[in-house]
């Protein structure tokens, strides 16, 4: 039997088993049906087999070259190296649909093993009813307008082009969309279960606490997912910057923006049972907006480095977009009343109230980065201009919000619930003050100049300081367990967070370019740094030829930016060469390579301070979302959540 | 206790003055000047290479780009202004290619709407922080106080 019709025999299994389930379930939870959890359990392990089964015939078919499938044939070559040739899956849309497909079917799994002593609960059981809605959606769509099956008759002879070869010349391409994927999809459990809660109408804080940790892990895998692409991209595009406020790069951004602030805003739930309309609010946002982005990505309305092809995918995502909204706000309105909250805030300066600030704060960032996204669309259906909104809108528009984020970080972490007294303020806020003082003068002393830059290292060691004090106390009372559970590992976070600020600022603020002609010999000097051209040579790859400059930094390592050429699609693309120290970049990019052994190369020089802190500060988030979800020590529920009454009158 | 409190005032008033001290200090005095290649970089990073696909001019290595970068430098050196650099390049390739929407006409809303959602949050928040002051505004009433007393000491 042909890869294509197994592929297309599991895309037709895995729907009809999600249509099914999504039946079997209603049944069962309107109580027609007595049977409905075995049915159910059997029906997830279809829907998960056929997701399984079509992912490895098509990596059957990319690893065989079987160019009968469409798929290989477009995007597959013999040519192309092992490990890249089992990334092809995703370097195109419909093998990326089929990576989506088969993340969430494996979620699907994890929510019915987890919740398998809930099955008889109503709100587990909207929640896989849900789930197994948008599994519906996702099969349907490599039915319809992305199949990954389509056959096609090669002629003989016939070699695909590979996939395009910017994603063929760098290993992290083999993990930056499976990380991000485990993220996007990720935020479908909270999702479900919001949607059960409101369905159910148990909008407490059950469905809230049910799905913490999965909220965290998703969160963790998509801000390991933005961080990855932004090195991918560094290391790949030869521009010399990791972040360029592309439509896709924001595509990405916005759940997590609102992600982040729903992962705050629910320890208020829970704590004080207030902002239960906005928590909803904040999970149905980030889920809709992770299917926005999917729309952007591969609808071609936007252009962006990143984006996939034109295809006829856009109208459906809208529409299942669309539905998610109005479905979701809908639910929200009918259940209206018993939505209101018990608790109130008692005073703005409090745990609560720098959650409510925060949340305001990623609102009000997400509301500039949609915006921006989007309104060249806007303009354009209503005027008929055509307009690009970039760099200095973002910038000159976030960079407020970000300095009211580094200083939250910095003041929320010290704050009491409910109410904090000038004297604990005072008492908790010097330390971490001094920290930011002190990162201030040594920034200063090292030649840091500029307000902007400089505020945010204050504010980041500010915040940094906050941090290390929450962990530091933790870790004297409880040991180790003081850098596991929310709130430690949270501040783990915190500090991986505030390096990606504050490398942020520095890169962005401090970078120098310049372009050189050289001849071999020759040396240009840069910033305090020479870079020496030593000559070029041609390498011949199996599935490209690499022409390289050697260029010498400062009279040390050679390093080799090259120039490759991918005969079989016909493309040529730059590699840079990036010498990283903790302290600076030097990223190399040749723009034009010498014809001949005497002649001169263009060269590019991009010299950028703290950018291996951004990777470092990825990391940190990562471990820091580990320690997050490992239980830590549980409050007593007779302690005091707030300050103690001495610590309030001083 | 009075002691540790004047201690720790003295501390704040030490940490702010270093720090506004070294702020402005860092902020004032300019370091070493910027030089042509930086400004025309800084100036490449805000137009569109028209020709690309989400790249700036800065970013790009089509030909295009690169001819609009040595465009860039050239009137750098020659001391053109900002905006004279933005009017030539528009003129050559259009608005599209300026990432920086004009503040004028229906592109205002870009700066405008943002402005205005922002005020209308922190009004929000003033009104339900109010809410909030006013509800919690109440005096329990003696029938009150002797429901809880009664409540306390009843021994069962």
């Amino acid at each position: 039997m042909s890869n294509s019709v197994m592929g297309a025999a599991a895309v037709a299994l895995g729907l009809s088993a999600s249509i099914t389930g999504i039946v079997v379930v209603l049944m069962g939870l309107v109580g027609h049906r007595g049977s409905w959890k075995r049915e159910t359990r059997w029906l997830v392990g279809i829907v998960t087999f056929a997701a399984v089964a079509a992912v490895v015939v098509m990596e059957r078919a990319l690893i065989t070259r079987d160019f009968t499938v469409a798929f290989v044939a477009e995007n597959g070559s013999t040519k192309t190296p092992a490990l890249f040739n089992f990334a092809t899956m995703w370097s195109a849309l419909a093998g990326s649909i089929l990576l989506w497909t088969v993340i969430l079917a494996g979620y699907l799994v994890a929510v019915l093993v987890k919740f398998r002593n809930r099955q008889d609960d109503p709100m587990v059981g909207w929640a896989i009813l849900t789930m197994l809605v948008v599994t519906t959606f996702f099969f349907a769509l490599m039915l319809g307008p992305a199949n990954p099956f389509r056959t096609f008759n090669p002629p003989i002879g016939f070699d695909g082009p590979g996939p395009n070869p910017l994603l063929q010349n760098n290993v992290l391409m083999a993990f930056h969309p499976p990380i991000l994927y485990l993220g996007y999809v990720g935020f479908t459990v909270p999702f479900a279960f919001a949607i059960s809660a409101l369905v159910t109408g148990r909008v407490g804080e059950g469905w809230l606490l049910a799905t913490r940790r999965w909220t965290v892990v998703a969160w963790g895998f998509l801000s390991l997912g933005i961080i990855l692409g932004a090195w991918w991209s560094y290391e790949t595009l030869g521009w010399g910057g990791y972040w360029a406020w592309d439509p896709v790069e924001n595509a990405s951004l916005l759940p997590w923006l609102t992600g982040t602030a729903f992962i705050h805003s629910v320890m208020v739930q829970e704590r004080r049972g207030m902002l239960r309309v906005w928590n909803l609010s904040l999970v149905v946002a980030t889920f809709s907006l992770t299917i926005l982005g999917t729309f952007i990505t591969r609808s071609g309305v936007l252009n962006s480095v990143h984006a996939f092809v034109e295809s006829g995918v856009g109208p459906w995502i809208l529409t299942f977009f669309g539905l998610i909204v109005i479905v979701s706000v809908a639910l929200i309105a009918w259940r209206g009343d018993e939505l209101r909250s018990p608790g109130r805030m008692d005073s703005a300066v409090s745990r609560e109230g720098a959650f409510l600030a925060n949340n305001v704060l990623f609102a009000a960032f997400a509301f500039v980065v949609l915006l921006g996204t989007v309104f060249p669309l806007i303009v354009e259906a209503v005027d008929g201009r055509s307009i690009s909104v970039g760099n200095p809108y973002f910038d000159r528009m976030t960079m407020p919000i970000g300095f009211a984020l580094l200083f939250l970080m910095g003041v929320a972490p010290v704050l009491p619930w409910r109410k904090a007294s000038s004297g604990v303020l005072s008492q908790r806020l010097i330390g971490p003050a001094w920290f930011g003082a002190a990162v201030l003068v040594f920034s200063v002393l090292v030649g840091a100049r500029g307000w902007a830059p400089l505020l945010a290292f204050t504010l980041g060691g500010f915040a940094a300081g906050a941090s290390a004090r929450q962990v530091i106390f933790a870790t004297r009372r409880q040991g180790w367990r003081g850098l596991v559970g929310r709130t430690n590992g949270g501040m783990i976070v915190h500090l991986g967070v505030i390096m990606i600020a504050v490398a942020f600022a520095a890169s962005n603020a401090y970078v120098r370019q310049d372009e050189f002609t050289l001849l071999p010999g020759d040396t240009a000097t840069m910033s305090g740094h020479d870079l020496t051209y030593e000559g070029s040579t041609v390498i011949e790859y199996p599935n490209r030829n690499e022409r390289v400059a050697r260029i010498r930094i400062d009279g040390g390592q050679v390093y080799e930016p090259a120039l490759a050429t991918y005969p079989l699609a016909g493309q040529s693309i730059n590699i840079p060469s990036v010498r990283s120290t903790p302290v600076d970049d030097i990223a190399l990019s040749v723009l034009k390579y010498p014809e001949g052994a005497d002649d001169a190369v263009v060269l590019r020089a991009t010299i950028q301070p703290m950018i291996v802190w951004l990777w470092i500060g990825g990391l940190v988030i990562a471990i820091g979302t580990l320690m997050a979800v490992i239980p830590g020590t549980r409050r007593r529920p007779t302690d005091p959540v707030s300050a103690p009454v001495e610590e309030l009158v001083v | 206790m009075k002691k540790r409190s004047n201690l720790r005032l003295w501390s704040w008033i030490g940490v702010a003055v270093l720090g506004v001290s070294a702020f402005l200090y860092g902020s004032v005095s300019g370091g070493e000047p910027r030089t042509n290649a930086e400004r025309a970089y800084a100036l490449a990073n805000d137009f569109a290479c028209p020709v690309c696909q989400g790249q700036s001019v800065a970013q790009s290595d089509a030909v295009v780009a690169r001819i609009m970068r040595r465009k860039i430098r050239t009137w750098v050196d020659e001391g053109r202004t900002k905006e004279y650099v933005r009017a030539q390049l528009v003129a050559d390739f259009g608005e599209e290619i300026d990432y920086t929407p004009s503040a004028t006409g229906i592109t205002s809303l870009v700066w405008i709407l943002p402005v205005v959602g922002a005020a209308g949050a922190v009004t929000g928040l003033f009104f339900m922080f109010r809410r909030w002051k006013l509800d919690s505004d109440f005096e329990a009433s003696a029938d009150d106080v002797a429901l809880v007393e009664a409540a306390r000491t009843d021994p069962t």
